[in-house]
């Protein structure tokens, strides 16, 4: 980083930058950090030391790009490195899950035509949760990022570090895999499917 | 039974030739990757074809309640004050 970037901003435009376009995401940055540790605490400690790093670092931000995506990958990378060794809930990543769907083209559709939309959106906040909270970490990443803040797949790739391929590929197989999920729900809990016509 | 509401499902094929593929674009479509091009792909999908109109109208569902009943985690009320704080102390 050059002398002239260091001092980009004076004390009066970091203050304006982080709080017009850093704090207004902390909804968001709560709750994607509380869906990666599980933890009430973990995911309050999470956010603060990625503001705390956000504003360290404020001078790397270029205004007029995507704060949030910005600080997004910031508290992704301090996940990665701090929280997921510590996390109370350990954040296993289910290997063999991941290699046999990244590795296979096929595996794809079988048993997902079963699942009804009319099931889905009669399902509860909370069954809709636990099957995403059941997704490995990586792949419930991807659904956070896309369905629930809305990323597109490019800035999905500069959150996560990855080509864009990737997080099409990689998402695609997440949502197989919560379809999985929810259609054992939607079994479990005797909604319709197309087994039972 | 009428499956999904509308009218014309019988004009749809019940089998799609190619679901691995056909199915990727239509998240693709959601998503918004698209463009102008993904609206008349997807139109012409969801008029033929039974299967892409089931799983269109599935991965719609499952993002809308993954959008209203997994973003409200009720944020902590020290948290941003908390921060402000630090960021005071650290300056």
């Amino acid at each position: 980083m050059s002398e002239s970037q260091r001092r980009k901003y004076t004390q009066e435009e970091k203050n304006r930058i982080f709080d017009g376009e850093f704090m207004p995401h902390i909804d968001s940055m709560y709750n994607f950090a509380y869906r990666l540790t599980f933890d009430e605490d973990d995911a309050k400690d999470l956010v603060q030391d990625t503001y705390l790093k956000a504003y360290r670092f404020i001078n790397s931000f270029e205004q007029g790009t995507n704060a949030k995506a910005w600080l997004f990958r910031i508290l992704k990378n301090s996940f990665i490195n701090e929280y997921r060794k510590k996390s109370k809930q350990p954040a296993k990543v289910d290997y063999q899950e991941v290699e046999t769907y990244y590795n296979s083209d096929d595996v794809d559709f079988q048993g997902t035509t079963d699942l009804r939309a009319e099931s889905v959106k009669d399902m509860l906040g909370d069954e809709i949760s636990n099957a995403l909270n059941a997704l490995a970490v990586d792949f419930r990443t991807v659904i956070i990022l896309a369905d629930l803040e809305g990323f597109t797949y490019e800035e999905m790739a500069k959150i996560l570090d990855i080509p864009i391929g990737t997080v099409r590929s990689r998402l695609h197989r997440a949502r197989n895999l919560l379809k999985d999920k929810l259609r054992g729900y939607a079994q479990s809990m005797g909604y319709k499917t197309d087994e039972e016509e | 039974m009428e499956k999904n509401g509308k009218p014309n499902s019988e004009d749809r094929k019940l089998q799609c030739s190619d679901v691995s593929k056909c199915f990727q674009l239509l998240e693709s479509i959601l998503d918004g990757e698209m463009g102008e091009e993904g609206k008349e792909i997807l139109k012409e999908k969801l008029d033929k074809c039974q299967p892409c109109f089931e799983h269109f109208h599935l991965e719609q569902a499952i993002r809308e309640v993954l959008k209203t009943k997994c973003t409200k985690q009720p944020v902590p009320n020290q948290l941003a004050d908390s921060i402000r704080q630090m960021i005071q102390e650290s300056k």
